[in-house]
């Protein structure tokens, strides 16, 4: 279990680091369909950073992202953002998923999607807002 | 209502007698301790008359609680009161409400001409006035605005805390209420409301800019003690986010008529004008305690289904394959909801398509009519003209569905693939708790490998798929095909077993199967690839493949050459290119040595074996690996004939991705790996 688990990390590090400069590694756990999200989140973040700094959209504690403030957005553009966030968590979902079978675990989807939620907030920038453990928005 | 005016009256009463009796006195004053009607209750209440002439009003109010909103310390005064026999009148009056500038009041009261009239000029611009006239039995009462502040209702509406407030916007209009001593009896109310900007403390219900004409009329029917009505409500202009809805420009016209009885709210026509999409006819029967729909008809003709989607539908489909989908044609919708649930739906679609924006499927020319009734079996006719899926162009299909509450059945369905044919048999789909199941049986009829590769864009290859398919199912998100998919390639042969696709729309979408190819070619295979000449024929092993996105990702392949009599010859180009994936130091001996005048070797034997995990390919040759684990090198090719050659791997364990490159390199002619 280890081995997977530190593949995990370092697969971790790979997606989140890369939210201050994506940086490329050489991960075994990744797949062609991780790449794939990967580019696809890569992408997308460029357009939700905005939406974190201003406290429209916030990290939840299941390791997905959510509208926080909808007022910090122009009423044109809260669909928009809807839009992104839906998206955004489409991919973090199938990437979840994509992970747990590519450790041959698909079981441990749950216990990875845990880790990341935890990890998407440790390196959330300062201002950025998060969801808690009981629910409540706190901010970075 | 009758309460309040003989509230007010008493009140009023009571003040001029008690300003009469003290006459001599520069002051009156009146208390009143509280005050109760169905409209307010007032605590509190201190009125005082001061001056010679009691030209100077002053009316305190501890409290007043109306439509359940509190305020306290209101309070009215008045530099130029008048009281006459029967008139009271203030012409110089100033409101004072908590969190509202003072606010300049005239108004007139007498209860021989039975008048009330109110007159609030906040601004220059802005008036609010009041009037009531009454006799006997029956009253009129008018409220007439003028550029009014929105914000100076906003305590006034129910449920501020969790509904909208409007932070700024202009009323103008009037609302009439008439009524005899029973009540009001009827309500004609015109408004439009400008620069309406309203949200809540979440931002997820807001609009900004809005204009609204509102239009209501209500007649109460004393006969069964019911309200008709009926209303008309235009949206000039303005946008409005509605979470996850979002509405911009003008011209939408909501029409309600109806009647309204103590339980229930009687819609009986209403219809909706939405511009771009087009206008909804809709009846129900909603109970006013828990807004519970009891009955419903919905119809819809000729909608525009691009602007129905974008700005209706797709909101609600975020989390699923179908929300990144443009839509166009046109539809008409029928659906009727009788005692809480659902009776029958009809669906019709005019020319419609669909295009995923992912490109993983697409439909053009939809015709369909779908109809379902509940505990009834119905006949659906669709159609579309061509379409694709996971860029696989598809041809016209035309279907008959039997419908039986939500198992849907197709005996016979032809859908053209490419230049072949899926036919399928026996179609059926139900949805269960976890999600939709369907299966079928079928048959695929020869496809041209050309054309199938053109349309994958994948290297061009020859020959034909085809394969009979005894059962072909999906549940939980995984299609699972019994039977055998086969490949008439290469002048041979490849079968697919135990093919399963694995979220096959999803965005992580699997394949895994079992490959057997047998008297591959090598000719023919060679060439198409572009990897130098070989002649020969090869079987192939490809067990527990799995593709993730498209990609191989797993499988254990085991090459070799085909049983039976026929030239065996290699190019040296080939050997060079085949080095060159497993070690360059073949190709350097050949280099090195006279061989290197050949053109072409003979071989006797050909092996390959390839174990594929986490990236790396786990390479071996024609003898097992336990015969050549003594040493890293293992023969790729065996020599046989004049001239010969033997082809020796050298690298046991390389990157699959490094290996793809190399391969992809060397077929597209770039760069050769060895000069």
């Amino acid at each position: 279990m280890s081995n997977p688990i530190f593949r995990l990390i370092l697969l971790m590090m790979f997606f989140l680091v890369p939210h201050v400069s994506f940086a490329a590694a050489d991960i075994e756990a990744d797949t062609p369909t991780i790449t794939n999200l990967k580019q696809s989140m890569q992408q997308r973040h460029s357009q939700l950073e905005a939406f974190y700094t201003s406290g429209a959209v916030g990290f939840t504690q299941d390791g997905l992202i959510a509208m926080h403030d909808a007022n910090a957005v122009p009423l044109a553009a809260r669909q928009l953002v809807n839009s992104l966030i839906a998206a955004e968590n489409q991919d973090r979902i199938a990437l979840y998923r994509e992970i747990a079978r590519a450790n041959n675990h698909p079981e441990w989807e749950g216990e990875i999607r845990s880790t990341f939620s935890q990890r998407w907030i440790k390196l959330a920038k300062s201002g950025w807002w998060y969801q808690e453990s009981n629910g409540s928005w706190a901010q970075k | 209502m009758r309460n309040l005016i003989i509230g007010i009256l008493l009140a009023t009463i009571a003040l001029a007698f008690s300003a009469y009796a003290a006459y001599s006195r520069p002051q009156i004053s009146l208390s009143i301790d509280d005050i109760h009607s169905p409209v307010f209750s007032a605590k509190g209440i201190h009125v005082s008359l001061v001056d010679q002439q009691w030209s100077q009003l002053a009316f305190h109010l501890d409290e007043i609680v109306v439509q359940g909103k509190t305020w306290r310390n209101v309070s009215l005064s008045c530099r130029k009161f008048q009281l006459a026999d029967d008139l009271m009148g203030c012409t110089n009056g100033t409101l004072r409400l908590p969190d509202f500038k003072p606010l300049p009041v005239v108004f007139h009261f007498s209860t021989k001409e039975k008048f009330l009239e109110i007159s609030v000029k906040p601004t220059v611009d802005e008036s609010w006035q009041f009037s009531m006239r009454w006799d006997e039995n029956i009253w009129h009462s008018t409220l007439a605005i003028a550029n009014g502040q929105v914000t100076r209702i906003a305590h006034w509406l129910p449920d501020a805390e969790t509904m909208p407030v409007p932070a700024k916007g202009k009323l103008n209009g009037r609302a009439r209420l008439n009524g005899n001593t029973d009540g009001i009896t009827d309500i004609d109310v015109a408004l439009r409301v400008d620069a309406l900007v309203f949200s809540d403390s979440s931002g997820l219900h807001a609009g900004e800019n809005v204009g609204i004409a509102i239009n209501l009329r209500a007649i109460h029917i004393p006969r069964n003690d019911q309200w008709q009505w009926q209303s008309e409500i235009n949206w000039l202009h303005g946008e409005v986010f509605w979470q996850p809805l979002y509405f911009i420009g003008s011209g939408h016209r909501l029409n309600l008529t109806g009647t309204l009885s103590e339980k229930n709210i009687f819609l009986h026509k209403g219809s909706i004008d939405l511009i771009n999409i087009g206008d909804l006819n809709f009846s129900g029967v909603l109970a006013r305690q828990g807004h519970a729909i009891i009955d419903f008809d919905l119809e819809a003709s000729n909608l525009e289904l691009s602007a129905l989607f974008d700005q209706v539908l797709s909101p609600f489909l975020g989390n699923t394959a179908f929300a990144e989908m443009a839509v166009t044609g046109k539809g008409d919708f029928a659906w009727r909801y009788r005692n809480g649930a659902s009776e029958s739906l009809r669906v019709d679609l005019y020319d419609a398509g669909v295009i995923d924006k992912r490109e993983r499927f697409a439909f053009h020319r939809i015709n369909a009519r779908i109809p379902w009734q509940i505990e009834n079996t119905t006949i659906a006719n669709i159609s579309f003209l061509n379409g694709e899926i996971l860029r696989i162009p598809l041809g016209e299909v035309r279907a008959s569905m039997e419908i039986n509450d939500l198992n849907l059945s197709i005996p016979q369905l032809v859908v053209p693939v490419l230049d072949g044919k899926l036919k399928l048999a026996n179609f059926s789909a139900l949805q269960q708790e976890n999600g939709w199941y369907w299966r079928f049986s079928g048959e695929l009829l020869p496809i041209s490998m050309g054309k199938l590769t053109e349309a994958l864009q994948v290297q061009q290859m020859h020959g034909t798929l085809s394969g009979v398919i005894p059962e072909v199912s999906y549940n939980k998100a995984t299609v699972d095909i019994k039977g055998a998919l086969l490949f008439n390639i290469f002048d041979g042969k490849i079968i697919a077993n135990n093919l399963k696709l694995i979220e096959p729309l999803g965005l992580a979408p699997h394949l895994t199967t079992d490959l057997v190819m047998r008297n591959l070619d090598l000719d023919m295979l060679t060439r198409t690839f572009s990897f130098g000449n070989m002649q020969g024929r090869v079987d192939m092993d490809m067990n527990n493949l799995e593709l993730s996105n498209w990609r191989p990702i797993k499988f254990d392949a085991s090459l070799y050459s085909s049983p039976g009599s026929y030239p065996k010859r290699i190019s040296q180009a080939a050997i060079q290119n085949i080095s060159a994936l497993g070690g360059a130091g073949a190709a350097a001996a050949i280099q090195r040595s006279f061989m290197r005048f050949f053109e072409e070797f003979s071989y006797s034997r050909i092996g390959w074996q390839c174990v594929l995990r986490d990236n790396v390919c786990h390479m071996g040759g024609i003898e097992p690996d336990s015969q050549e684990s003594e040493s890293q090198a293992y023969t790729m090719i065996k020599g046989g004939g004049i001239p010969a050659i033997t082809v020796m791997g050298y690298n046991r364990n390389v990157n699959w991705q490094e290996m793809i490159n190399r391969l992809k390199r060397i077929t597209e002619g770039n760069s050769p790996i060895i000069q």
